[in-house]
């Protein structure tokens, strides 16, 4: 019986191995990858990780391999200014050669660290870094504003609600269930972050509930917020804050409700209807409550410059400038098409979390490329650099912008 | 509530025609008729040049909006805001 007892303990020990060894396999020393660059970012930011991430290891004339992980934007900021490592395994995606039925619905691979862990090469923030703290970036970090994020209140889809104002928002986050807000009267029901989340920030500067004073159940994951509105047994009173690049994935399951902003005479939707996607209203400013993603970089505090000039080949691609080498992609097709909103095709502007809007006009304006990207363009299409084949402006990503 | 569907109806009809659009062809500094009238404030008003945050955000537009009428119970009568507990 002892015998049987310890074959049978041997067989056991031999099949773990066996089970366990690919899953170890799969964990690669993340150094050996491509021109690895190390991030750390908000979890809003995954489907975006993941997009530029295929992108960048199949850009031909310079593979770069994002190995991310996700955290608070107070957490990252925090991160970059006092050189704090990460540590553990990190996420990226695999190139077209490695594996080419992966999709960004996929899920990433893991790569492991050395001991002792590995400063970041980048980190973002989904708000403006003042909405997490006062002190200033030390003078070995750079800070770039790059594409904007946009966040909804979204319901369950068996909710009947289309649209809440400031002030309902500011009660019903704010007082909880004694705010007396039909239908968010349960505390139980109100799916919100934590408070280093810049999707918490947002919503918390746009509708003045300091982060502090939130009533709700506070979840880490923008995944767990989902994973509460979707499984509700109580749909009309349940509600939660989500990036907009979460939400719009998942549309099919939750409604995102229009906004109404203080001061403001009529509820609006992030796009120009409750079924489009083209952000009309971020960009115009109807639709109030987005930040800029600030993207961090260590740099040589004497001479500005990057202290891993990939890194800024990264930041530089995010936001839309030229870069040598050349991409084989337009990352405003990218950004665009994870819910972000390239700050060449934004019309207002802000300087602080929750800020008032004013006028914008880009330097490079991209918003007829941007209109192709989500939706049609009625801009004319045109080639070669400078004006190119435009009778007037100028040609930038293959249409004629006025400049 | 017939009347003010008749009268909600009726606005939205009219508001191309009093100029409230995004082409910008049409001059207007001052708040025009734009959507369905819940009330006399005015929150039915937008504007064809806007320049400041508030402009801006009533600025006129063919995108969807929503008029949701009522007030939270525990707003002051003036409108304001009471300090959070």
């Amino acid at each position: 019986m002892p015998m049987v007892r310890t074959c049978a303990l041997a067989l056991m020990t031999l099949t773990g191995l066996v089970v366990l060894q690919p899953a170890a396999a799969r964990a690669a020393d993340c150094s050996t990858l491509p021109n690895p660059v190390y991030l750390q970012v908000g979890d809003t930011q995954l489907n975006l990780m993941k997009s530029l991430g295929r992108k960048l290891r199949d850009n031909a004339g310079n593979p770069v391999t994002l190995v991310f992980t996700t955290s608070g934007s107070c957490t990252n900021i925090e991160a970059m200014y006092t050189d704090v490592k990460v540590t553990g395994n990190m996420q990226y995606v695999p190139s077209t050669a490695e594996d080419a039925a992966w999709t960004t619905a996929s899920a990433t691979l893991t790569c492991s660290l050395p001991t002792g862990g590995q400063l970041t090469d980048i980190t973002n923030s989904a708000v403006f870094n003042s909405a997490c703290t006062s002190t200033p970036a030390p003078a070995t970090v750079k800070l770039f504003q790059g594409p904007v994020q946009a966040y909804v209140m979204a319901v369950p889809k068996a909710s009947s609600q289309t649209a809440i104002t400031a002030e309902e928002a500011y009660f019903t986050f704010g007082f909880g269930a004694a705010g007396m807000v039909q239908p968010w009267i349960d505390e139980a029901q109100l799916f919100i972050r934590t408070v280093t989340k810049s999707t918490l920030l947002a919503w918390g500067a746009n509708i003045s509930v300091p982060a502090a004073k939130w009533k709700g159940m506070a979840f880490d994951k923008s995944t767990d917020v989902v994973s509460a509105l979707q499984n509700s047994p109580t749909p009309e009173k349940a509600i939660g804050i989500l990036g907009v690049e979460v939400y719009d994935k998942l549309r099919s399951t939750l409604t995102s409700l229009a906004f109404r902003a203080f001061k403001q005479y009529a509820a609006y939707y992030p796009d120009s209807t409750s079924t489009a996607f083209d952000k009309a209203n971020v960009r115009d400013g109807h639709y109030t409550v987005w930040s800029p993603t600030i993207w961090m970089t260590r740099v040589n505090a004497g001479t500005g410059m990057a202290n891993n000039p990939q890194a800024k080949y990264v930041i530089d691609v995010l936001l839309g400038l030229t870069v040598a080498p050349a991409t084989n992609f337009d990352s405003i097709n990218v950004v665009a098409g994870v819910g972000l909103v390239p700050d060449c095709a934004m019309k207002v502007t802000r300087t602080f979390e929750g800020g008032k809007l004013s006028l914008y006009s880009p330097t490079e304006p991209c918003g007829c490329k941007y209109d192709s990207a989500v939706a049609t363009s009625t801009c004319t299409a045109c080639t070669g650099p400078g004006q190119g084949t435009c009778s007037t402006g100028v040609c930038r990503h293959g249409f004629c912008e006025a400049r | 509530m017939l009347k003010l569907s008749i009268f909600a109806i009726c606005a939205a009809l009219l508001a191309p025609a009093a100029g409230c659009s995004d082409n910008g062809n049409t001059q207007k500094d001052a708040p025009v008729i734009d959507a369905p009238l819940v009330d006399a404030t005015p929150d039915a008003s937008c504007f064809t040049n806007p320049q400041t945050h508030e402009e801006i955000i009533n600025a006129c537009t063919t995108a969807q909006k929503i008029v949701k009428p009522g007030k939270p119970p525990l707003l002051r009568p003036d409108g304001s805001l009471p300090p959070l507990p």
